[in-house]
């Protein structure tokens, strides 16, 4: 099929947004590489401590005015954002399939799920709202004002270069905050798409912000003592050894996604054709890549021919997942991010089978890349049986295409599978037995939960919840958490003499 | 060719509504005195491909099967619009009641494979299905 034409060319440098001008970073610039071809896109910089200085002074130089703009003014700049986001939808989607390697269609998923949270801050007025209780005593009344704080840094992943830094940056800007967004220097552009029609937007210099980089970048966000908090989504190590301890040290707020590894509880009486594509998008939608990606798969019951019939019918849809260019419509997986990923993958494949799992699908070499494009970060879907609850495989984070099989005699069993994990993101059920869904609703420990869902993300006027290894904070990003988590509550008490 | 993602099947009946479309236009020039009939037609198959983009668009996420929604054979539902240039009204109509049917099996099988994946794009599949039925009595009527 005919390739989608590619938006990003001729080897762009992807520069710094700060104080409203556009300016290319003095640091070390680095190459960006679509994963599909391995040819070079685009340039970033690797930013200094200098320039995320210079950003953050920005951003609070121009805090001052922001936080006195009417929310309802502010929105309106959140308005304009969202109508250019929509004119620019479908370049904005190949972006990200271009800079990532995940399929059109899931980059469109990201897209919309991106703007769905700009429309949400829209409403700012309204979610912004304090409380007022007249009469807390005789003549004397008490109200609750929400209150921005000041600048806030967004630090993005690599595997959602679209959505994530717009899971926060919407609600800080809108609550009358200043934001510095550090995307993935691995995938710049999606975010340099968005800062150029947040630009366009008409918001205020140095209330949009945007610094290329890496770990100085991140270390000079911790450190500079004008940052209020920050948004972090990236992996368990760094959310627990850098990022929170760095915002605790500082006095700084803080929203720290991680990792996972999901589980997904498959009963005997599920709608089988229903659940199969469910989780075929679970697994290997992304490549495996995105924190509520399913990772195990445990199935209930002792009944063979059930066991059987339904892991024969997942291989043999698995096996036949279309590899190549996301930009071929066609294309149900693309690859993984880059090498070093691709390599974690393998080797974690290799840990589960010296733990004594076995290859059902065998996916370490893709069988066939549609276009003839180069094997370096395309893996194939690989399943794997006989897997154990205390395999590696099991407990650690892989971020891949692959699915581990556990057969559990019980419901139960399965939640104790789910209530061991050292992650609680996004575990879900396929059943059409209600009483075992809530028992699973109820019991199971996981700051998302899936009903015949098997990527549980919530929408943007609810908090994107997470728990244990998965996230550390006390608020969430998205909706009314976010909002909670981008103001002071300022409570005032008024007695007239 | 086999279509299973979102992308590749709404591309491809984003073509076949164009090109029935296009027939349409054609008809209306061929018999002045059905003119507005076929324009309207045409019309529709255009605001089709609106409705279902926008459902399309406004519904995809990460959490719903964009990649796995379908199973359809492409060849099933292709069709051409040559049409003999000595071809009366009655034939013309046949040819396009022909093309009407390749379309809605189209829409029908496709509703039935993503109904509880795709969520809006299915019911919105329906919807136009529901809405054709009236262009078949008439082109039945000419035919």
């Amino acid at each position: 099929m005919a390739l989608l034409e590619e938006p990003i060319k001729g080897v762009p440098v992807a520069k710094n947004y700060i104080d409203g001008e556009w300016v290319e970073s003095k640091g070390e610039i680095i190459d960006v590489v679509n994963p599909v071809t391995c040819e070079t896109i685009g340039k970033v910089g690797i930013s200094t401590k200098e320039e995320i200085d210079s950003a953050v002074q920005a951003a609070q130089t121009a805090f001052h005015d922001w936080r006195r703009t009417p929310p309802v003014t502010r929105c309106r700049y959140l308005f304009r954002l969202r109508e250019l986001l929509e004119e620019n939808f479908e370049e904005v989607s190949r972006v990200q399939t271009q800079e990532h390697g995940k399929c059109i269609d899931e980059s469109r998923g990201e897209t919309r799920r991106g703007i769905e949270n700009v429309e949400v801050a829209c409403g700012i007025p309204t979610l912004m709202m304090g409380d007022c209780l007249e009469d807390i005593a005789s003549g004397i009344d008490e109200y609750l004002i929400r209150q921005p704080l000041g600048v806030f840094g967004v630090i993005g992943p690599f595997n959602f270069p679209f959505m994530i830094p717009l899971w926060s940056a919407p609600y800080a800007v809108a609550t009358g905050n200043t934001v510095v967004i550090k995307p993935s220097s691995e995938v710049p552009f999606s975010q340099t798409k968005i800062t150029e029609l947040a630009e366009e937007a008409g918001f205020p210099p140095g209330v949009w912000n945007m610094v290329h980089g890496g770990r100085t970048v991140v270390g000079g966000m911790l450190e500079h003592p004008d940052i209020q908090g920050i948004t972090f989504v990236g992996s368990t190590p760094v959310m627990q050894d850098v990022i929170y301890p760095g915002c605790g040290e500082t006095g700084k707020r803080c929203i720290a996604q991680g990792g996972a590894a999901n589980i997904i509880v498959i009963m005997p009486d599920c709608n089988v054709e229903a659940t199969i594509p469910g989780l075929m998008t679970s697994f290997f939608g992304n490549a495996g890549q995105r924190c509520l990606a399913g990772q195990t798969l445990v199935i209930v019951g002792d009944d063979d021919s059930f066991y059987n019939d339904f892991v024969e019918k997942v291989t043999d849809r698995a096996r036949n997942i279309r590899i190549g260019y996301g930009l071929d419509e066609s294309v149900q997986m693309g690859p993984v991010r880059d090498v070093q990923k691709k390599e974690s993958i393998l080797n974690y494949i290799e840990i589960g089978l010296k733990e004594g799992a076995t290859l059902k699908l065998d996916g370490r070499k893709a069988k066939e890349i549609l276009g003839g494009y180069p094997e370096t970060c395309f893996l194939g879907a690989t399943i794997m049986e006989n897997v154990s609850r205390e395999m590696r495989i099991v407990r650690e984070e892989i971020f891949g295409p692959t699915m581990g099989i556990i057969r559990t005699k019980t419901l139960d069993e399965a939640i104790e599978i789910c209530n061991e994990s050292p992650y609680h993101n996004g575990h879900a059920i396929f059943t059409s037995n209600g009483k075992a869904a809530r028992q699973f609703q109820y019991d199971c420990i996981s700051g998302n939960i899936g009903i015949n869902i098997g990527i549980v993300a919530p929408m943007a006027f609810f908090p994107f919840s997470g728990m244990a290894g998965s996230f550390l904070g006390v608020l969430h990003t998205q909706g009314k958490e976010a909002v909670r988590f981008f103001t002071e509550s300022k409570v005032c008490i008024h007695r007239w003499l | 060719m086999n279509l299973r993602t979102a992308s590749e099947t709404l591309s491809f009946i984003r073509e076949l509504e164009e090109k029935a479309a296009k027939l349409y236009e054609d008809l209306a020039k061929r018999f002045p005195a059905n003119e507005n009939d076929f324009l309207a037609f045409a019309k529709e198959n255009r605001k089709y491909n609106k409705q279902i983009q926008m459902a399309y668009q406004s519904v995809i996420s990460d959490a719903i099967e964009g990649c796995y929604a379908f199973d359809l054979e492409s060849d099933h539902y292709t069709f051409e619009t040559d049409l003999p240039d000595s071809a009366g009204l009655a034939n013309a109509a046949t040819k396009a009641l022909a093309i009407e049917e390749k379309i809605m099996g189209c829409y029908t099988l496709g509703a039935e494979q993503s109904g509880s994946l795709l969520a809006d794009v299915p019911r919105n599949f329906k919807m136009v299905l529901k809405k054709r039925v009236k262009r078949l009595e008439r082109l039945k009527a000419l035919a």
